[in-house]
Formats: structure tokens, C-alpha cells, sequence
């Protein structure tokens, strides 16, 4: 009999929970871990910040669900890591913390045979000086609270508008090396169109202000991509979109401190520059959640599991750009050390960023952290829970299952405008995530085909589609599991 | 403001009759590129 621990119940954490459930037997425990007990469809997030979807629709509660499936949940969150035990328990085991109920505030070790970090990231505020949620006027969406405040207030803002005030609206990265440019860039459009829906478009000014150094970079080096015949850089297919919607871009930026109304900023050329806003929605910086952990004998061995996130069979050497290889990423996403920890998703310290770094005159990085969408993060994370079944049922390690992000593709809907007939979507695949310049030379890293864009209404029935069916595979309803990741 | 996408595209992007056939394009060719698999990237001796 295995108890599989999994801590985490976003994407990647739940998937891996589904899939270890249906696949094994009842003898084997499967637990879950986290602070939340909801399950939260985090793409949908845009269309809650922007009021036109209710939270409820995006979230259901966890406990009901894995109580019907036999998969034990406790409201807890990890605190610290002791991978061989400690002098009484012999097994290894995570140090949690309940967070609700009677038992608040309760530490448990949870002993496990397998360990599933799929923590994701920390939303890291604090690394910005006044960039917090509601305040300053500065809003975020990563979370379904988070969009909730945003909508409350845009929708004061856009009364004002309506009233005859004139608005400027700030929307981008919060940090010099944020990421999730993606999720910002669909926010600006919803917005956007949701200003000419209120009919209020003139009264605004819209600016997208991002730490990459060209337009539509999105953390990926940006794309050379198939768009309607021709072949398009992702840059232009950007500006063109910004353009065609009169919304201004301030690139090469890194945000360092939000005051009322006010985003302070340094170039990448060394100036150091100040934009006002009435409304703003920044994506912070993400970052491990600063776990510890400790040997048999209480030392601490925080370097063996995490490098801010977890580390697993990537290659860390550091090394210039030019040296990057596909190879340098993971996959299997098992820790090097304790091989029985895997980290699927964004919980894997990544080699390096996918974009190239650029530091601005002063020295500061000022460039994007890499992307993990949801695409990648439900791979990685079946991925891990199939060679954890192979290793139970077998009796001996396999890891036959491997998924680098250099060798699978991505679909990435962005949400371009909300409604069935005036809805619109930039529906963009890449294969592969992280280029194979080695491969594909001549089209930067990628295959062509493949990586492809398309804009209009398609793409927002596709976003639309996606919502209801991942949250119909999340719900475990049946065949769910015939929806792939 | 500067008209980057002219009145015909609009009306390509936006058409559902266009744009529903487009809709089932999308979904094969986003599927074939997803589901057609991953793998990994070193080779192992
Ligand atoms: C606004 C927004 C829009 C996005 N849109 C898209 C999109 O359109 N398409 C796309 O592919 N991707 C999108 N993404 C990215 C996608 O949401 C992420 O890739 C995905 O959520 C990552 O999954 P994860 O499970 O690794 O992390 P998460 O989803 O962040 O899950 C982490 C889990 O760990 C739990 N946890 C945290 N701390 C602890 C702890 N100490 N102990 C135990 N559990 C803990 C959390 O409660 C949570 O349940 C978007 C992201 C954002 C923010």
C-alpha cells in the first residue's frame, strides 16, 4: 500500500490527484493538501475582473467532491519539509498548518512514499513597494478575490467616466521581472472593449506597460508564428492588435514602487520614469514559497530540495543565452536528491528564463521570468502521476513517462473581448514552450505549422469552451478523463 | 488611432457563420497540436 501526498490543489495539484485516483487502486492513499478549498479555473479570472462572469462559475468546493472519490483533503498548508523523517517518525514527511476550523493552527506531519509539490507560485506583492491588492488604486486577477476587487473598481471608474471624468487606464507587470504577460494582455483588451460596451472608450486612456523588451515577448522570446497566410512575428501581430484599439505601450519597463495613482518605473535605456493611473491592474513578481527543509537530524537542507522553487532533474548550470538548450529543462520533474518529490507545474525551479535577459543601463534585470500556463502544468503534473503508478505497480522506479517543455506544444486563447456575438480571442498555439533554436534555426525555435495565431470570434467561443469543459474534467463528471490537459 | 485592421478582416473576424467553421478548425488543428504528444529532449545511452 503507497500514500501519495499532494500539495496543491491548482491545476497541476488536482490533476495529478484525479488521475492517481482513478489509476489506482483503493488500497493506495491519496491526499491533498491545501489552503484553499476551492477549486479555482484561474483562466476565467479575466472575465470576473472585468464583471461579465461571476466568481461562482469559476470555482467549486473541493471537499464534497474528494470525499465522493475516495481522495482525502486536508485544509492545510505546507510549511516545511523533512524528506528522510526526523528522530521520532521514520518516515518521511511535510509539516503542515490547518487553516480553517477547529483544528486552525494545528501543525500535522503528513508521512507520505510519494511527495507531489505542485504548490504553484507566491503571488510575491511585497517584492514591489505598494503594489497590493485594492490599494493604491493598483488591482490584480490572479486570483478570484483578486478579480472581484479589480471589477469593483473598474465599474466605479467607469462610472465616473460616464459622469464626464477622464481616465487613464494602467495595465501590465508589476515587476521588473514579473511574468504571465499573457494574462495582462488579455485583461487590456476585455478592458478595452468593455470601455466601448459603456460606451466610454473616449474618455480613457489605455496604456500597457510590460518588462519585456518587444511587444507580445510574453515571457517566450517571442514567436515567429502563421497568421492568415503569412508569417508574422508575434511583436507585430501585438502592435498591430494595440494599434488598431488606440492602446499606448511602455515596454522595457520594470515597475518598482506604486503610490496613489502612481507607477514609478526604470528603462531599460536607465531612466527612471513615473506613469499616473486611475485604474491599474499589474501582474506582481511569482516566487517560491520559501519552504525549508531539514535531514533525519534537523540540519537544514534547503538547497537540496528548492532554488526558490523546487529543484528537479533540469540542468542548473549557470550559463550565458547563447548556451541555452532545450535539453537544460526538465522532464520528469523528480527531485534529484529524494527521488520519490516531484514538482509539476510552476512549483519546478526552472534552468533559466525563456526570453533573453537584458539588464537596463543601471544594472537592474529588467526582463521576463519564464511562463508556465495551465496546458503545460496538467502535462507535467499526469505526467508525474503516471510514473508514480508505473513505480507502484512495477515495484522498481520507472520513468518512462517525460514531457520537456521543449518538446510539447501549447494553446494559448487569450480572451480578446467578452460576449457570444462581439466576443473576440487571439487564439495562438506554439510547439514547442521553450525554442529549439537547434532544431528549428531558421524560424526561431519553433516549428511553423505549429505555432500559429488566429484572431476573432472563434477565439472566444474556444476560451468559452475550454472554461466549461475543464471546469466538467475538474468536477470529475463522467469520462472527464477523456478531455486531455 | 491608427486602422490596422480593415473593414473586410472585421468582418472575417467577426462573422459567426465564418467564424463558426473557424471554430471547428481551430479545435482539430489545437488538438492534433496538443494531444499529437511530448516527450523528452536528451537521449538516453
Ligand atoms: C489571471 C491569469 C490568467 C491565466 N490565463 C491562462 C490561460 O488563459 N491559459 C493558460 O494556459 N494559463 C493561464 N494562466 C496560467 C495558469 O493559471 C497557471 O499556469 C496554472 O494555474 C498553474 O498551475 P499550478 O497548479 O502549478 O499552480 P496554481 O494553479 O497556482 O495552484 C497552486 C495550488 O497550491 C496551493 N498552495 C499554495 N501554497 C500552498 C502550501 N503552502 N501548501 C499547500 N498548498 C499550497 C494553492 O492554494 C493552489 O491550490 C493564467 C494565470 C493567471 C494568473
Amino acid at each position: 500500500m503507497a500514500k501519495i501526498v499532494i500539495l496543491g490543489a491548482g491545476i497541476s495539484g488536482h490533476v495529478a490527484a484525479t488521475h492517481l485516483r482513478r489509476k489506482l487502486s483503493k488500497e493506495h492513499e491519496v491526499v491533498v493538501v491545501s489552503p484553499n478549498s476551492n477549486y479555482q479555473w484561474i483562466p476565467s479570472n479575466i472575465w470576473v475582473g472585468i464583471g461579465r462572469m461571476k466568481s461562482e462559475k469559476i470555482l467549486f468546493p473541493l471537499a464534497p467532491l474528494y470525499k465522493k472519490k475516495n481522495i482525502e483533503f486536508k485544509q492545510s498548508k505546507a510549511i516545511s519539509f523533512f524528506p528522510e523523517g526526523d528522530k521520532n517518525e521514520n518516515k518521511p514527511y511535510v509539516l503542515s498548518e490547518y487553516v480553517l476550523g477547529d483544528n486552525k493552527g494545528q501543525q500535522e506531519k503528513i508521512t507520505y512514499d510519494y511527495l507531489i509539490n505542485a504548490t504553484g507560485p507566491k503571488l510575491n506583492f511585497e517584492a514591489t513597494e505598494g503594489l497590493i491588492p485594492g490599494e493604491n488604486k493598483a488591482y490584480s486577477v490572479c486570483t478570484y478575490t483578486h478579480a472581484d476587487h479589480a471589477w469593483e473598481g473598474l465599474k466605479a471608474l467607469i462610472e465616473e467616466m460616464k459622469a464626464g471624468k477622464k481616465a487613464k487606464i494602467l495595465i501590465g507587470t508589476g515587476h521588473a521581472k514579473s511574468t504571465c504577460q499573457g494574462a495582462a494582455f488579455e485583461y487590456i483588451l476585455n478592458v478595452e472593449q468593455e470601455l466601448c460596451r459603456h460606451n466610454v472608450r473616449d474618455m480613457a486612456e489605455v496604456t500597457w506597460i510590460a518588462n519585456e523588451h518587444k511587444l507580445g515577448d510574453f515571457g517566450m522570446d517571442g514567436m515567429l508564428l502563421s497568421y492568415g497566410g503569412m508569417t508574422m512575428k508575434s511583436s507585430e501581430m501585438v502592435e498591430m492588435i494595440f494599434e488598431d484599439r488606440d492602446i499606448k505601450w511602455i515596454i522595457g519597463a520594470g515597475v518598482n514602487k506604486i503610490e496613489d495613482g502612481l507607477a514609478h518605473y526604470e528603462t531599460l535605456e536607465g531612466d527612471y520614469k513615473t506613469e499616473s493611473y486611475d485604474f491599474a491592474m499589474l501582474i506582481p513578481a511569482f516566487s517560491g514559497h520559501g519552504f525549508k527543509a531539514y535531514d533525519k537530524n534537523e540540519n537544514d537542507i534547503t538547497e537540496k530540495l528548492f532554488k526558490g522553487f523546487m529543484l528537479v532533474d533540469a540542468d542548473y548550470t549557470p550559463k550565458p543565452y547563447e548556451e541555452w538548450s532545450v535539453k537544460d529543462w526538465p522532464e520528469t520533474y523528480q527531485n534529484p536528491t529524494y527521488k520519490n518529490i516531484f514538482a509539476p507545474g510552476i512549483a519546478f525551479a526552472p534552468p533559466h528564463a525563456i526570453s533573453k535577459p537584458r539588464k537596463s543601463r543601471n544594472g537592474t534585470d529588467i526582463s521576463p521570468a519564464p511562463p508556465r500556463t495551465g496546458m503545460p502544468s496538467g502535462i507535467t503534473a499526469k505526467l508525474v502521476a503516471d510514473n508514480i503508478i508505473d513505480t507502484i505497480k512495477n515495484g522498481k522506479e520507472s520513468l518512462h513517462h517525460k514531457g520537456s517543455m521543449g518538446n510539447m506544444g501549447a494553446a494559448c486563447i487569450a480572451s480578446a473581448g467578452y460576449g457570444l456575438t462581439k466576443g473576440s480571442g487571439v487564439s495562438i498555439t506554439t510547439f514547442p514552450i521553450v525554442p529549439d533554436y537547434e532544431k528549428y534555426p531558421k524560424t526561431q525555435g519553433r516549428q511553423l505549422g505549429k505555432t500559429f495565431g488566429e484572431i476573432g470570434l472563434a477565439g472566444h467561443w474556444l476560451k468559452l469552451a475550454l472554461h466549461y469543459a475543464f471546469i466538467y474534467k475538474a468536477k470529475m463528471r463522467p469520462f472527464w478523463w477523456l478531455i486531455p490537459e | 488611432m491608427t486602422q490596422r485592421i480593415s473593414k473586410y478582416q472585421r468582418f472575417k473576424m467577426m462573422n459567426p457563420v465564418i467564424q463558426f467553421f473557424k471554430f471547428i478548425y481551430l479545435s482539430i488543428k489545437i488538438m492534433l497540436i496538443v494531444a499529437g504528444g511530448h516527450g523528452g529532449t536528451r537521449k538516453v545511452n
